[in-house]
């Protein structure tokens, strides 16, 4: 092999190794760069469901202000009616409510997310299989503004899932049912908005 | 005494003997409370409230109890009203079996479970003053009723002042529906709650935790210095849904039950009862010397 030959070879292979080592570098920095954009639009998202969710306490304080306040009772049926009057109003305060109101689309895409991260691995199986056990009926009819039912059980909501999703007035609560993730009224048990498929398939 | 007698009523004593032990070992054996003057006494419930009658017979028994062992109160650990939240629900799951101890003043310490509604919080008997998580004190007992149902981080952060202001002279128990060790196979233990729970509880320095969830009774060998009960069967039962494991020092699923405890010192008496009134499980905890957090020893 002449010496011309042995130097062209030693340049073709140059550019190989080099494409070898820019390409993924390439495909490594596009990857990097989505999860961190990802990052920030979930963040964003998180930022606009805190900001409405706050729109809707506001909303609940004033509808509640007009009401007597639940304290401490002997009497039950104070709690009961208290808590119906409360549904009642609130739902004449927001009539056309719909599901996707707070949990906007990109809202429902940041709750996947953080579920996934907080439930992922080899403890991902155990904690859903342990959140879900004899809890509430995932064919259960969630819908917004209805009552979270009186005979259905609640679901604990792992407290890892609780620290990566943004945090709630005490006046609202996330529940689980099945796939579905839901805020509620804690006083009113109203439905305020409902996330459907938030959570992978068993 | 001629020598063959003599080795008969040694015989019988050396029977006798170990018959004794293994009464006390099982608990069967009849359980005598120190009843100390100024001791802390109280009764466990939790899972009761179904408003059928194993509910009413464990209530029954434990008034019958307290004629002998007067427990100051009650604490309970969840699932206090499982038919629903309309004021017949409080009336038959819990005012009507239990009206006996409410009349005689004796209060009860409510948490939620998973069936309770989050509103119970707001009902006068239960003592939660509106609050979902809270702390309180008995002579020489602090303690702390937690949400398990949603553990978020203002909770934990809750828990955690709670249990560092608390400082290490008194008794700390925690006390909460979701059990931390659990050989039940119907639920088990709530193992994501652990990983929160279980470090504050060991740095602070708890003494005993008292859950439910299970429909069983299970006393827990100690973890990490920490003495675990399950008392989820004082209304509702799942008949043999214990599988006795490693941890398990105690176990009962055939019936309903309850807790008696009297803290007197540094000693905790327990005694659990059946609803026939069976002692199926009894003991004494001694406090130990554990490490308080930031150096130095707990007393």
């Amino acid at each position: 092999m002449s010496t011309t030959r042995r130097v062209g070879c030693r340049w073709v292979s140059g550019l190989v190794a080099l494409a070898l080592c820019v390409v993924p570098a390439r495909v490594l920095a596009g990857q990097a760069a989505a999860p961190s954009k990802e990052r920030a639009d979930d963040a964003a998202a998180f930022r606009e469901f805190s900001a409405r969710m706050q729109e809707y306490v506001t909303l609940q304080k004033t509808v509640k202000s007009s009401l007597p306040a639940l304290k401490s009772t002997d009497a039950p049926e104070m709690i009961t009616a208290h808590q119906q009057l409360l549904a009642r109003r609130i739902r004449e305060a927001r009539p056309n409510a719909n599901a996707g109101d707070i949990f906007t689309p990109a809202a429902c895409e940041a709750f996947r997310h953080a579920s996934r991260s907080a439930l992922q691995g080899p403890r991902s199986a155990g904690s859903r299989a342990y959140m879900q056990r004899g809890e509430a009926d995932p064919a259960m009819r969630v819908a917004v503004n209805g009552v979270y039912p009186d005979t259905q059980p609640i679901t604990a909501v792992s407290p890892a899932l609780l620290a990566s999703f943004p945090p709630l007035p005490v006046e609202v609560a996330y529940r689980i049912v099945g796939r579905t993730l839901i805020v509620i009224d804690v006083e009113s048990r109203l439905i305020v908005d409902v996330a459907r498929h938030i959570f992978p398939p068993a | 005494m001629q020598p063959p007698m003599r080795r008969r009523v040694a015989l019988s004593l050396i029977l006798s003997a170990i018959v004794a032990l293994v009464l006390s070992a099982n608990g069967a054996a009849d359980f005598a409370f120190p009843l100390h003057a100024n001791s802390v006494r109280l009764a466990v419930i939790g899972d009761f409230g179904t408003g059928d009658q194993p509910q009413a017979d464990v209530a029954r028994q434990m008034v019958k109890s307290r004629a002998v062992f007067p427990f100051q109160f009650v604490i309970t650990v969840g699932d206090n009203i499982y038919t629903g939240s309309r004021p017949s629900d409080f009336e038959q799951d819990f005012a009507v079996p239990y009206k006996p101890l409410l009349d005689a003043g004796v209060p009860f310490y409510a948490t939620l479970g998973n069936h309770d509604k989050t509103n119970e919080r707001f009902y006068k008997p239960f003592n939660m003053n509106g609050s979902n998580y809270y702390a309180f004190k008995k002579g020489n007992v602090r303690f702390f009723a937690l949400d398990s149902n949603y553990m978020d981080p203002k909770q934990r952060a809750w828990i955690e002042t709670q249990l560092r202001e608390a400082g290490t002279g008194d008794w700390k128990i925690c006390f909460f529906h979701h059990p931390l060790y659990s050989s039940a196979r119907y639920h088990g233990p709530d193992i994501d709650l652990r990983r929160v729970l279980e470090p504050l509880f060991v740095a602070y320095g708890v003494d005993v935790v008292l859950s439910g969830h299970d429909h069983v009774y299970e006393r827990v060998r100690p973890q990490r210095g920490i003495y675990y009960f399950v008392e989820g069967a004082s209304g509702s039962l799942r008949a043999g849904n214990l599988a006795p494991s490693a941890i398990t020092a105690k176990g009962f699923d055939t019936d309903r039950t309850f807790m008696m405890i009297e803290i007197a010192g540094d000693d905790l008496h327990f005694q659990t009862t059946s609803r026939t009134g069976v002692a199926v499980d009894s003991g004494v905890i001694h406090r130990t010397i554990r490490p308080a957090p930031g150096g130095g020893t707990r007393e």
